[in-house]
């Protein structure tokens, strides 16, 4: 693609596979910094269109260059800016160019990059890095293609693989398996024994997930109470844990017991009342908050740790396993962008000019006798060389890359060359 | 008409439908979807052509013969999955069901179409209600018995961690529950209505009513019945699919065994 267009394409980065923790916290971007660090990177003229990815894991700057040396120039701008030295900057960061840019992007929106394999957060963070810059007002035609490209490459391997589908953290799954045992959670009754990390995480999820009745037990009464007004839970007295186990349908463990708070003698008299109705009991506590043999009850359904991790690990081999048909996709969406991006070059450009002129000039030849034809086509052709003279001379000599892509691509939907 | 085209037609849209919802489940935003429901419905529409058809030959209904008997349990199939599908709109189920309504289809073109004479008091219109229900309760039957046995998959995986394909694509143990019930519910009403009609008629016309195919049919609604009232008062899980699965194991015997052999006023072939 070089070789064809005059403008390239530019990656720098740091992610978790090239940068320590270290280098990554200096080079991290907030989304009140981003304006700013586009204006850096641009007011030195090193890119003419500029976006900045930023995630935990990753800050990355895309760009258009028109000249050699970029990359340097990038990091030695960010490392002087952030007060990194330039060769840990360096170091730990990597580069793409042209192509191999863009297929890093898309593989980034597909969330083929990530640590968690296709995770879908990673593609709004890919939105939200498209927009910032739209407001900075440092995307034009190329950079916004390229990550509307990759957005929409992104959704195709969500939605056409199963890249996402299986879960891989602990309360995802435990959240899943409860769906395949009661359907809608939301009108189910979950109650959460612990308020701590674990539980409060339980909860939050839960309540961003739709679950209306959510119950929070935990033994410091003042904890439970403000994590249930937090989620507009109910707290249950930990002392009347035994009376609201039998309501309960989801039982989540989370505390920081050593004995196990919830018996197996519990939970039988919890099913004798609840007339044999299902429950689940969902143990995220270590060591156990669920007395071992519950799952054996019957209409009983009760996961561990270990269990989940299971899941998770079979979970993440069935997203590899994905990875062939997503990178298809991916390849496939990457060719449209790379062979659009081909096109803007200034010689292709004039070359299908001329013979969109060409075509026309026969097409209106053909109603003309053919006698006097070649007096005609050597009229045609003299009004369109003179008429195309300025317009390509102003197009070769265009300096900035970015206006020279711009306006190659005004010609190319004017004349409508693509078709 | 005895090669039965429009059955055949039938039985081809039916496996179309099977194709399609099979793709649905490995692919649910296949976009398929909505060509299952429509492949059944032109198959019935084929269908009941055909059983019109047939009807005509043997200048009787359809169901005098063993043939046209099951053939019309295939159509009852087929309408009783478009219900269940429109009502609970879980496609997931269709490959699992839909083989049900192929083969019995199939099995009614294949089978004998010659009937015997009409046994007396067997026409009219309460003799064909009596019968379209029973068979429309078998039809309910059925599914209850492959809903059972997805419940009972579907809870073997859970109970395992086994969280394939197959966990994902089936509906939730609630859900399969809800349809079970659905089933049963339609078919223990058919069935009973087809009693008490089928017993009122007999009694007029009959000088007993101790008929093989009678006790069965008095035995299975009992025992569908213990099953609904169980759930009501809250019985759940793997022993309601398992109750399910037995229910049917009686069902089959009454439609084959004790219609072929054992009974004499009902008696297909």
């Amino acid at each position: 693609m070089n070789g064809v267009s005059e403008a390239k394409l530019l990656l720098l980065g740091w992610n978790f596979r090239t940068a320590a923790m270290a280098v990554r916290e200096r080079v991290a971007f907030s989304s009140e910094e981003i304006p700013e660090a586009l204006e850096r990177i641009r007011a030195d003229g090193l890119v003419t269109e500029g976006v900045i990815v930023a995630t935990c894991n990753r800050s990355e700057i895309y760009g258009v260059v028109e000249r050699e040396g970029a990359s340097e120039s990038l990091t030695r701008l960010i490392s002087e800016w952030r007060g990194l030295d330039f060769g840990e900057a360096a170091a730990g960061s990597f580069y793409r160019e042209d192509a191999e840019a863009a297929r890093h992007l898309f593989r980034v929106a597909a969330g083929l990059d990530s640590l968690a394999l296709g995770e879908s957060e990673v593609l709004g963070q890919v939105r939200t890095a498209l927009r910032l810059a739209r407001e900075a007002r440092a995307t034009r035609a190329v950079l916004h293609r390229m990550f509307e490209g990759a957005v929409a490459a992104g959704k195709r391997v969500r939605t056409e693989t199963e890249i996402a589908r299986h879960p891989l953290s602990v309360p995802s799954i435990g959240f899943e398996l409860a769906t395949k045992v009661f359907g809608d959670l939301s009108e189910r009754t979950i109650l959460v024994l612990g308020a701590g990390e674990t539980g409060t995480l339980f909860a939050e999820q839960a309540s961003g997930a739709g679950a209306h009745d959510l119950r929070i037990a935990n033994r410091s009464r003042a904890r439970g109470e403000e994590l249930a007004a937090r989620i507009r839970g109910k707290l249950v007295p930990w002392e009347e844990l035994a009376r609201a186990l039998p309501e309960a349908d989801v039982v989540v463990g989370t505390t920081a017991s050593p004995e196990p708070v919830v018996t197996k003698a519990a939970v039988e008299a919890a099913m004798r009342e609840r007339r044999g109705r299902p429950m689940f009991f969902l143990d995220l506590a270590m060591p156990r908050d669920f007395e071992a043999g519950i799952g054996d009850l019957y209409n009983v359904y009760a996961y561990g740790l270990d269990d989940l991790r299971e899941v998770a690990e079979e979970n993440r081999r069935r997203r590899s396993r994905e990875v062939p048909r997503a990178e298809a996709i991916l390849e496939e969406e990457l060719a449209k962008f790379l062979g659009w991006f081909g096109n803007l070059a200034v010689i292709p450009t004039l070359t299908g000019l001329q013979a969109r002129l060409a075509q026309l000039r026969d097409a209106e030849l053909a109603r003309i006798p053919e006698g006097e034809r070649e007096r005609y086509r050597a009229f045609a052709d003299s009004i369109a060389a003179k008429l195309l003279h300025e317009p390509m001379r102003r197009l070769k000599s265009e300096t900035d890359a970015s206006r020279k892509l711009d306006r190659v691509e005004a010609v190319r939907h004017l004349f409508d060359l693509d078709a | 008409m005895s090669f039965h085209l429009l059955g055949w037609l039938a039985v081809l849209c039916y496996a179309a439908a099977e194709a399609a919802a099979i793709v649905s489940l490995v692919s649910p935003r296949s976009r398929l979807a909505w060509l299952t429901p429509a492949l059944i419905g032109a198959g019935l529409a084929l269908h009941f052509r055909d059983l019109l058809l047939r009807a005509r030959a043997l200048n009787s209904v359809p169901y005098r013969t063993l043939g046209g008997s099951v053939s019309l349990f295939g159509w009852m199939l087929g309408i009783a999955f478009l219900v269940l599908l429109l009502r609970h709109r879980e496609q997931a189920i269709g490959p699992f069901l839909i083989p049900f309504i192929m083969l019995t289809t199939a099995g009614g073109l294949l089978l004998p179409d010659a009937g015997s004479p009409p046994a007396e008091g067997t026409h009219g219109a309460l003799f064909a209600l009596h019968v379209t229900l029973g068979i429309l309760a078998y039809a309910a039957f059925t599914f209850s018995f492959v809903l059972s046995i997805l419940y009972l998959i579907q809870d073997r995986q859970l109970r395992r961690r086994q969280t394939g394909l197959l966990f994902s694509r089936l509906p939730a143990l609630e859900v399969i529950s809800r349809m079970n019930r659905t089933s049963v519910t339609v078919g223990l009403c058919a069935l009973t209505c087809s009693l008490v009609i089928g017993l009122a008629r007999a009694s007029v016309i009959w000088t007993t009513l101790a008929d093989p195919k009678i006790t069965f049919a008095v035995v299975t609604a009992m025992v569908y019945g213990l099953l609904l009232w169980k759930q009501r008062r809250g019985w759940q899980g793997p022993k309601v699919a398992i109750l399910s699965i037995l229910g049917f194991g009686l069902v089959m015997f009454s439609y084959t065994i004790v219609n072929v052999y054992l009974s004499r006023a009902h008696r297909f072939r």
